[in-house]
């Protein structure tokens, strides 16, 4: 088991982390690392936000014609 | 048990920034978390884990119920602040001071291929204590090949440290 | 950080570890409303029938288009499922949730629908493909520097932007962008889970992934995101 981990090794772990899925271990080497390493905070900090500016977008409404089309389906349906 | 604990300078917890009790007229309020060692529960030093998790203000934590130890650190039911540990404030730059020289001392002990080492550890020390002791650790364990060597330097921060915050080992 | 039941006296954690870096779910749909709808559906609501359609049509489209070529063919797929919802109503036993049941319909559809227009297999049923590093290897020390794999100037920090840098409108275009650029399957499940707040258990349920692959094409997802979204603040 390695005694530390890299930058680089940082941000290839840090979704499995905010996933919680790294072993107990690893997430130990992880955050040992955070604790000294201001460059990786900061990364870890981006993704979260990138997360969090992704998490604005908004889901394509309904165009009105497929609206209609699909309550015309729903009532020949409901019908049958 | 007594164990220690790093936390930021407002008293909140660096991975959970959850608000410690502090202690006023003696110990802070009890803490509670259900252990589950990679996902909740009170996280402690022992004296030999106080250089990987070096940070800003340090504590004397009491600990109770269920105790798990892991290779870096406790993980505990439940805890409380006992005192701070004023020491470490009046030693952290001293501390830092004590890593960058050690990483000075080996490279200047060591074959010229290593000397490019020597050039990240001044601009380091603003970042404090806990990155010059992994400089020194790592600078330690490049020179000599092996991973014994990082423990190694590592032991000696913590018996650095042990005497001068007089903590019991 | 989630709090203990306020009775409680003893302030309590609880699996708050890693508060300082989780990400923040949009609001899912809360299950007892799922079951609401369900139920109205079932008895031939016409507004529930539309509520649903309202809130999984924008997901259903992004997941249908990993699958197959066009939008318009996308949207055919996607009308196509809501059929397939209505005719396999009763079969639906809620062993999974609502909205993931939906989604493996019309991704199911899709990919039928892919197949058939001889596009090649979706890389959602595949191990994600090759290495893709999350940040440039050049950001980082080399081999023969001192402390490799360390970064060689940090990441600046965001947070030290004007606020309506990360919150404005042209970062919010520019994030959407970046999303509709990403290869499919990553684009499938950015989407599924970071916009559309489903859990990482429901998109594996929902696009027949295990649970590594989903991880990865979550990573790459994320980390290209980072990386357009970085250029863009910085620059």
């Amino acid at each position: 088991m390695a005694e530390h981990i890299t930058c680089q090794e940082v941000v290839e772990l840090v979704t499995d982390y905010l996933e919680r899925e790294l072993a107990p271990e690893e997430a130990s080497l992880f955050e040992q690392h955070l604790n000294f390493c201001d460059g990786c905070i900061v990364y870890v900090e981006q993704i979260r936000a990138t997360a969090a500016t992704v998490g604005r977008v908004r889901e394509e409404d309904v165009p009105p014609e497929t609206r209609d089309k699909l309550m015309t389906a729903f009532r020949e349906w409901k019908r049958s | 048990m007594i164990a220690y604990k790093f936390l930021r300078s407002d008293g909140s917890s660096v991975f959970s920034s959850f608000a410690w009790p502090l202690p006023a007229d003696g110990p802070g309020a009890w803490v509670e978390a259900p252990v589950d060692p990679c996902r909740s529960g009170i996280h402690a030093c022992r004296v030999g884990d106080l250089p990987y998790w070096a940070g800003r203000v340090l504590y004397e934590v009491e600990l109770d119920g269920e105790i798990v130890a892991q290779t870096d650190k406790l993980t505990a039911a439940r805890g409380r602040l006992v005192r701070r540990i004023r020491a470490w404030d009046e030693q952290r730059d001293a501390y830092t001071r004590m890593c960058a020289d050690r990483a000075h001392e080996l490279i200047a002990a060591a074959p010229p291929e290593f000397a490019h080492w020597d050039t990240v550890v001044e601009p380091s020390i603003p970042e404090g204590p806990a990155l010059l002791g992994f400089v020194a650790a790592r600078i330690a364990e490049e020179i000599e090949g092996t991973p014994a060597a990082y423990r190694a330097e590592r032991e000696r921060q913590t018996k650095w440290l042990a005497e001068r915050l007089g903590l019991l080992s | 950080m989630t709090a203990a039941a306020p009775a409680c006296r003893i302030p309590v954690m609880d699996g708050t570890r890693y508060e300082i870096a989780s990400v923040q779910s949009p609001p899912a749909s809360a299950s007892a409303d799922e079951a609401e709808l369900l139920a109205r559906l079932r008895e031939g609501d016409e507004r529930a029938f539309e509520a649903l359609v309202d809130r999984h049509y924008g997901t259903m489209l992004a997941v249908a288009r990993g699958y197959v070529k066009s939008r318009a063919v996308a949207e055919e797929v996607v009308q196509e499922a809501w059929l397939g919802v209505l005719n396999g109503l009763d079969r639906f036993e809620g062993r999974s949730s609502l909205r993931t049941w939906i989604i493996r319909i019309v991704a199911n559809i899709a990919q039928t629908r892919g197949a058939r227009e001889a596009r090649s297999v979706p890389l959602s049923s595949l191990a994600p493909e090759g290495d893709e590093a999350a940040v440039d290897p050049d950001r980082f020390r080399g081999r023969d520097d001192a402390f490799p794999g360390h970064w060689r100037h940090y990441p600046s920090d965001w947070q030290a932007l004007p606020e309506q840098s990360l919150l404005g409108r042209e970062t919010l275009e520019l994030v959407m962008g970046a999303v509709k650029d990403l290869p499919p399957a990553q684009q499938q499940v950015i989407t599924l889970r970071d916009i559309s707040g489903f859990s990482a258990e429901e998109v594996c349920d929902a696009l027949d992934i295990s649970g590594g692959n989903q991880r990865v094409l979550l990573h790459r997802a994320r980390s290209r995101v980072r990386s357009a979204l970085e250029e863009h603040l910085d620059g």
